[in-house]
């Protein structure tokens, strides 16, 4: 059996280091995230659009909109200059802008899925196909906002040059993920009735639930081992600002989704209506790349692979990383791998077309807000 | 009697007898002047009941699961030579992480989970609302303020205003444009 401990070195260095995770902590006045300079656009209720800084000279003509899912916060995409998917992109030469869908209000809870994909994100399309002079543009949807840059996609093909799905679930007849399982038994209609906006503590909740022990107990263990080091207290506090960073869902688009989505899995069978209109994914005949991670327990490979299949491009190709679902995004391998292989793809399909260089100058419907934020 | 048995020895005889006896309660016809009013609250009596009984399958289940895990734990300490260190103690601690990390993620990844938590929420969803119903009855409405149905109802009406008020705008816009 263990006997007790006799270590006063240890206990020595122990206490000399978390004296010095004190000072360290105290140093900190605040945690900074989305720093890349960047100005918001155009803005339309709660949803704004931001136009990231170009760093080189002459970038790529067909500006790249990133569309982040509606659970959590954009930012996780520049979460800091050294893990920053955004910034990364800027310095390979692209024009990027990215949507933050902001923080639903109970005036919100009646939003559907068709005023996020029709509405919110064909303004901002038309916004910066308009600002770019593009008549098309490159739409890179991460997670859920894949999913709704994919509806787009298949009822906006015209407007679509490039279509990038960044761990999106398509497919989700899946027993990979325990969402996808805990999902059938849910009784949505009777949560958004109650609730009208999802609150982020509800969902936080549930992606808490996937693994208790670990996110719960041994992630702060592993923070409190390493509290001596200032880069990593930075680093570990802004993945915690994101974590908890939960907007709420407004409930009519979450009744559908988690309905025609998890429940009925419609849009893979081509059977999902939005706004009255059949989502088609034969539609998408653009140049489409999947990508995927390896070991992602929220987004299994299955729930997105069978989107290659689904669609008609003709140029299309699927990639998978050796890492997590948020690894994708702030991990050494998303510097490294992931976003150098995303300009190799993208980059020589960024040329604007001959026949159709300049989209007619039209004036957009929208409460256009330029807003300096650096 | 296991862990997971004793809730359940106890919980379900009472709760027969309850819903023979007292659980009726709520099917009571009610009298008197306030009598919708009574009648709303003895309708609380069965939702807390099946909240209460919800709850306690949960509870059983956890309890199995961690005696499940603690097994597990034990036959895996039971290997560990004596050597005392403090990578002795990293290694029994990442072991318990493992352990009960895997073993709970093997029961939330069943359908036996998944069908209790949906009755659990559904239950605790159903409790929620009516507290909210009590409260509005009890002290928002005799205040005269707003009720969430109230708030609901002008939520509705603002949305459907953005929405003719956008297509307006599109419609103007594109008219403006043929001109």
């Amino acid at each position: 059996m263990i006997q007790k401990i006799n270590e006063p070195n240890l206990m020595r260095e122990t206490f000399i280091k978390f004296q010095k995770g004190s000072e360290v902590i105290s140093e900190l006045t605040e945690i900074s995230v989305g720093v890349t300079p960047h100005e918001i656009v155009y803005s339309e209720d709660k949803m704004k659009l931001l136009h990231y800084k170009t760093t080189v000279k002459n970038p790529c003509p067909v500006p790249v909109l990133m569309v982040y899912a509606l659970v959590n916060r954009y930012y996780i995409l520049d979460l800091s200059p050294d893990k920053s998917v955004i910034k990364n992109l800027l310095d390979r030469g692209f024009d990027v802008y990215a949507i933050d869908w902001g923080y639903p209000s109970g005036m919100d809870r009646y939003l559907t899925i068709d005023d996020y994909v029709n509405g919110y994100l064909n303004n901002a399309v038309d916004y910066v196909r308009n600002k770019s002079g593009a008549d098309k543009i490159s739409l890179l949807g991460v997670c859920v906002g894949g999913t709704l840059s994919v509806m787009f996609a298949a009822l906006h093909p015209e407007k679509v040059k490039n279509l990038i799905s960044f761990v999106s679930p398509i497919d989700f007849n899946t027993d990979k993920s325990l969402l996808n399982i805990w999902a059938k038994d849910m009784d949505v209609d009777k949560i958004v009735d109650y609730y009208g906006i999802i609150p982020g503590d509800f969902l936080n909740m549930g992606f808490l639930l996937l693994d208790p022990f670990r996110l719960l107990i041994d992630k702060y263990v592993g923070f409190f081992e390493h509290i001596d080091d200032k880069k990593n207290v930075e680093n570990f506090l802004r993945m915690e600002k994101w974590i908890f960073d939960s907007p709420g869902q407004a409930g009519e688009a979450y009744r559908q989704f988690m309905k025609d989505c998890y429940q009925e899995n419609l849009l893979i069978k081509n059977r999902m209506e939005i706004g009255g209109k059949r989502i088609n994914l034969k539609e998408i005949s653009m140049p489409f790349l999947n990508i995927m991670a390896e070991f992602d327990h929220l987004v299994p490979n299955e729930s997105s692979l069978p989107l290659t299949k689904a669609i008609s491009s003709t140029d299309k190709e699927s990639m998978v990383f050796p890492t997590g679902h948020i690894g994708m995004f702030v991990g050494s391998k998303s510097q490294n791998e992931v976003c150098p292989k995303i300009a190799q793809w993208l980059k020589p399909r960024s040329k604007k077309d001959e026949n159709n260089i300049v989209v007619k100058k039209s004036k957009i419907n929208h409460n256009k807000s330029k807003e300096s934020m650096k | 009697m296991s862990m997971d048995e004793s809730p359940n020895i106890f919980f379900a005889p009472w709760l027969k007898v309850w819903k023979a006896s007292f659980g009726h309660i709520g099917d009571f016809p009610a009298v008197g002047p306030s009598r919708e009013k009574t009648e709303k609250m003895m309708k609380g009596y069965p939702l807390f009941t099946d909240l209460y009984s919800v709850w306690m399958d949960s509870v059983s289940d956890f309890a199995n699961i961690s005696l499940e895990a603690m097994k597990r734990m034990n036959d895996k300490t039971a290997l560990m030579d004596g050597r005392t260190s403090p990578d002795k103690y990293k290694e029994i601690y990442n072991n318990w992480i493992e352990t009960y990390s895997d073993t709970f993620k093997e029961f939330l990844r069943s359908g036996h989970f998944s069908g209790d938590m949906g009755k659990f929420m559904s239950s605790l969803i159903e409790a929620g609302k009516y507290n909210r119903e009590m409260l509005e009855e009890n002290f928002l409405k005799p205040m005269n303020l707003p009720t969430s149905t109230d708030i609901d109802e002008i939520n509705r009406e603002l949305y459907s205003l953005k929405k003719t008020v956008k297509e307006l705008n599109r419609k103007i816009n594109e008219l403006s444009q043929e001109k």
